[in-house]
């Protein structure tokens, strides 16, 4: 019947002319403005990385490869990570209902609980540990509860280290996620409903789904922010050590060139896992179809 | 935009004056004096730097505090630029400094200080316990007690020499492994003022710390022999004795002593030898007392012909060197 | 019978938007357009019977229940809007397929109807089984409005409410668009309300006509009636009547009034259940209602207006040509393009008006 309507835009690589070359080989103007971005986000790009590749190529691999065998680098890597997966596993299942009530309600206080929400961020570290320690110690509000009634302990604990880290990092996934649900259209979920699926079974096969990019890019940082947290985790745990601390310990012990190779070691493992995460962000929505 | 004529020329008129005021004035760059100094020397470090500052107006102190090791390995490992290093154990600048290339040559005392234990009113058992019972009370079960790491800070390790000398001192076999298992892994940190936070909210009972803390933290401490407490060169034959097992070997006891030296090849040479001076000197000593450490009269030095002439007249050849 | 559609005494305050008790119904199958301005309401209105608001006053009843204190999901009506809202993470497919029912109303439904929980059928009946695996964004919007209707009847609904749905289409497609939804309810037999501040919308959908300002009905009734009898100078602005002219009333007896506007003397039909004697008011005439001729005689008829004039303006609007007369009072017309051929600005024309094309408002 009606004819189909070509899509909107074309995909566009980075610098391609929206118009085409124009005769004579000059640049027409979207190629000078990605030239520019390009120029200054390669600064940037170099200053984020060119120290992490120096410190890769520090090392020698006599001294990398001793070092990656030590069983105590290898159990503290292993813990950082576990500690860390369990602080953003918590903090998607209780930031993630956070945010879409903060993107989808209005209530009296609600720009104070989103600032209230980014500021573990802006506590230096040191203070934020004596606050938990304060809460969740021997004699604390939550600690001396849950100790004699549950048996959990939170000093030199693996449930320090995630209370610890997930304080400073949890604002990331809370953030990431209103963002996320806020870009979903409400009228989708209301036509969800009007179609009988309940608020549960709307909030399940519409909203998160169209979320799901943002979710598990807040996600990914809180996991980030997680393992390399040292001042707050340091306060509760010393021991059993997480990376960061034993990488401290080793620079202690030894010197820099076991540090280093230790924090190399770490770095390699997380970038590992970064990218599995983001391959995992990155799958369209429309693949679940299949 | 056009000016009008007199504008330019107040413009042109006060950027000359501003010009030739910098050009004039002297180029007085301030002459930043950089310290290296143990976390447990804070407090006196800070009176002493302003005493100093006032004495020497146009010098600037900045000083960063941390443990012994890490501070000396700062030096020597991330080759930051320090002035002057001031540790909590003496023994931290012959091992790590004198070597090669040796970042120091020489080590004077500044104070002396005493290993012991501090409580607060929540602590277990704080009604009872005592300068004689205090390894009886800090060995029950259920007493928590913190100290830090003998691996990479002196205090650690000089807990660890105490307990050994503790041992034999009240002939009680076991006492060193008893009262230590109440400090597990988990109550130890790199630095014991990293627990104070941690006694204050209950968290621990009792803690392993310079009585120099003590006293400045307004804690109550226990007073131990000094047979024991590594507070008297005196009985520095007798300390060796008391031995602690670290993954940097085997470490006999030594008596605490603070100790002070001037960077090899410092910017600030001459700045930070006459700080140096002012620790050393009546003055310096009056602040460390003042602080809750033990003094000397005069320092003991350590290869005193390789210090600065103006410091020789303040120190003695180190007994035994 | 799938009626039972009302709207009564629905009264709702938003922000800072009033609904002030609305009272309508639905008979039938047939399509009532909701035609407002935009800030009249409708989209609350339609929403609040959808189920999103809680009114604070009145009920909304729904295949013969009240469904006012009921959540959108058991309200049993399909929702369209605009851009058609199909879920972009889900195929064509799954998008219809994800409606469930809970329970079936007695609605009656056409026999060709496939039943809602075939996706499959539905998708034939609507003529988009070839699109099942793709996804929302690589339809036309025609495309779209049958996956649209698909998914909403695969939702067995009592009622169908459509939200603007054409408002961001260019003209040619929104043309298509409307009269192909026009065939598909006719088809369905299902109610429906549809919201829109164009007035073409209304002229090819709607059954009957509720004019929405600021939150209030100025007028309700069949279609016809709001553009050939509209209520008041707003209303009739609003569905394009080009003439809206100050009159006095000269005489009024029974049915008929005769209205001085300037010097001139008109004839016209009052409006059923005309109130008082108003001395001032206005009348609306549809430009095409008005037949221009070049001069001749012709004999007075009680039953036409004759005027004469002059011709002020042309301007070309397609196939018609706009005119604008003045005779005695600024008027519009239309003619076809090959009438106006001899005429220009200046010449002299007569237009008659028959006596019901003139609409008597009260000021």
């Amino acid at each position: 019947m009606t004819e189909k309507t070509p899509r909107a835009t074309a995909p566009m690589l980075p610098g391609a002319p929206a118009n085409g070359r124009r005769r004579g080989g000059a640049p027409s103007r979207p190629d000078r403005l990605y030239l520019l971005f390009w120029f200054f986000g390669s600064i940037l790009v170099a200053f984020l990385v060119v120290p992490l590749v120096a410190l890769a190529l520090s090392q020698s691999w006599p001294n990398f490869a001793a070092v990656a065998r030590m069983a105590d680098v290898d159990q503290a890597i292993a813990l950082s990570l576990e500690g860390a997966f369990l602080s953003a596993t918590l903090a998607a299942l209780a930031g993630v209902p956070l945010a879409y009530a903060l993107a989808r309600t209005a209530f009296p206080g609600k720009s104070l609980i989103a600032a209230l929400i980014d500021l573990p961020l802006a506590v230096p570290h040191t203070v934020a540990g004596i606050a938990l320690l304060m809460v969740f110690g021997r004699h604390g509000v939550f600690g001396e509860p849950l100790q004699t009634l549950v048996g959990l302990k939170f000093w030199g604990t693996i449930a320090g280290i995630v209370v610890a880290m997930l304080f400073v990092s949890a604002p990331y996934t809370v953030n990431a996620a209103r963002i996320g649900f806020e870009a979903v259209d409400p009228r989708l979920e209301k036509i969800a409903r009007t179609l009988g699926l309940g608020p549960w079974r709307t909030f399940l096969r519409i909203t998160l789904p169209l979320a799901r990019a943002s979710i598990m890019t807040g996600v990914t940082l809180t996991y980030a922010r997680s393992i390399s947290e040292f001042g707050a985790v340091v306060i509760l745990v010393y021991y059993p050590m997480t990376a960061p601390v034993l990488v401290y310990e080793l620079f202690l012990r030894f010197g820099l060139d076991q540090a280093s190779a230790a924090a190399v070691l770490l770095l390699a493992v997380s970038l590992a896992l970064f990218l599995i995460l983001r391959a995992l962000a990155r799958a369209a929505p429309g693949r679940a179809n299949r | 935009m056009k000016l009008a004529p007199r504008l330019y020329w107040v413009i042109l008129g006060c950027m000359s004056a501003v010009v030739a005021a910098v050009a004039a004035a002297p180029a007085a760059e301030p002459t930043v004096l950089t310290i290296f100094a143990a976390g447990t020397l804070a407090v006196p470090f800070r009176q002493m730097n302003a005493l100093y500052e006032r004495k020497y107006p146009g010098v600037t102190v900045q000083a960063q505090f941390g443990g012994s090791v890490k501070m000396a390995k700062q030096i020597t490992d991330l080759h930051q630029e320090a002035d002057l290093l001031a540790v909590a154990d003496y023994n931290v600048i012959a091992k790590y400094m004198f070597g090669t290339p040796a970042y120091a040559a020489w080590y004077a005392s500044i104070a002396r200080n005493a290993i012991t234990f501090v409580y607060t009113d929540k602590s277990k058992y704080a009604d009872e316990v005592n300068s004689d019972n205090w390894y009886k009370v800090l060995a029950r079960p259920g007493v928590e007690i913190g100290r830090s790491n003998p691996d990479t800070d002196p205090s650690g390790y000089q807990t660890v020499q105490m307990l050994d000398l503790a041992e034999k001192y009240y002939r009680a076999p076991g006492l060193q492994q008893s009262v230590l298992a109440n400090a597990p892994l988990a109550n130890m940190r790199d630095t014991e003022t990293a627990l104070i936070s941690a006694l204050q909210l209950g968290q621990i009972d009792y803690l392993a710390i310079y009585r120099s803390d003590a006293l400045q933290y307004h804690l109550k401490f226990l007073d131990l022999p000094a047979a024991i407490n590594l507070s008297d060169p005196a009985y520095a034959s007798a300390y060796k004795a008391g031995v602690a097992h670290t993954k940097n070997g085997d470490l006999a006891g030594t008596p605490i002593v603070y100790a002070i030296t001037v960077i090899n090849g410092a910017k600030n040479a001459d700045a930070a030898v006459k700080y140096a001076a002012l620790v050393l000197g009546p003055e310096g000593q009056a602040v460390m007392q003042g602080a809750g450490f033990g003094g000397f009269n005069p320092a003991y030095a350590v290869h005193p012909e390789a210090m600065p002439v103006e410091l020789r007249g303040l120190v003695q050849p180190w007994p035994g060197s | 019978m799938s009626g039972g559609i009302a709207v009564q005494s629905l009264t709702l305050t938003l922000g800072g938007f009033r609904l002030d008790k609305l009272d309508f119904a639905v008979a039938g199958h047939e399509i009532v357009v909701i035609l407002g301005p935009n800030g009249a309401g409708k989209s609350v209105t339609l929403e609040t019977i959808a189920g999103f608001h809680r009114p604070d006053g009145g009920r909304v009843l729904i295949g013969g229940r009240d469904v006012t204190a009921l959540p959108p999901e058991r309200r049993n009506i399909g929702f369209v809007v605009q851009q058609f809202g199909l879920f972009p993470h889900l195929n064509v497919e799954r998008n219809v397929a994800i409606a469930r029912r809970k329970h079936r109303s007695p609605a009656a439904r056409t026999a060709a109807l496939p039943p809602a929980d075939d996706a499959a059928a539905l998708l034939a009946y609507f003529g988009v089984a070839r699109l099942a695996r793709r996804m929302p964004e690589d339809l036309s919007p025609g495309e779209k409005q049958r996956v649209a209707l698909a998914r909403a009847v695969a939702a067995a609904p009592d009622l169908f409410l459509f939200d603007e749905p054409f408002s961001a289409l260019d003209t040619q497609t929104r043309v298509e668009l409307r009269d192909e939804l026009l065939s598909y309810l006719r088809a369905l037999a299902i109610p429906a309300i549809f919201v829109t501040h164009d007035y073409t919308d209304a002229l090819t959908l709607a059954d009957r006509i509720v004019v929405l300002r600021d939150g209030a009905a100025v007028q309700i009734g069949p279609a016809t009636e709001i553009f050939h009898r509209p209520a008041n100078a707003f209303v009739a602005r609003f569905v394009g009547v080009e003439n809206v002219i100050d009159a006095s009333v000269v005489a009024a007896s029974g049915a008929m009034a005769t209205l001085a506007v300037g010097d001139q003397l008109l004839r016209a039909a009052l409006p059923p259940h005309w109130q008082g004697a108003p001395q001032r008011v206005r009348l609306g005439i549809r430009a095409e209602q008005v037949v221009v001729a070049p001069p001749a005689e012709a004999a007075p008829s009680p039953a036409v207006n004759r005027l004469t004039g002059r011709v002020t303006g042309l301007r070309t609007l397609g196939p018609l040509v706009k005119i604008e007369i003045d005779c005695g009072f600024a008027l519009q017309a239309y003619l076809l393009g090959p009438q106006a051929l001899n005429l220009a600005a200046g010449s002299a024309v007569t237009a008659a008006i028959a006596v019901d094309a003139i609409a008597v408002m009260p000021d």
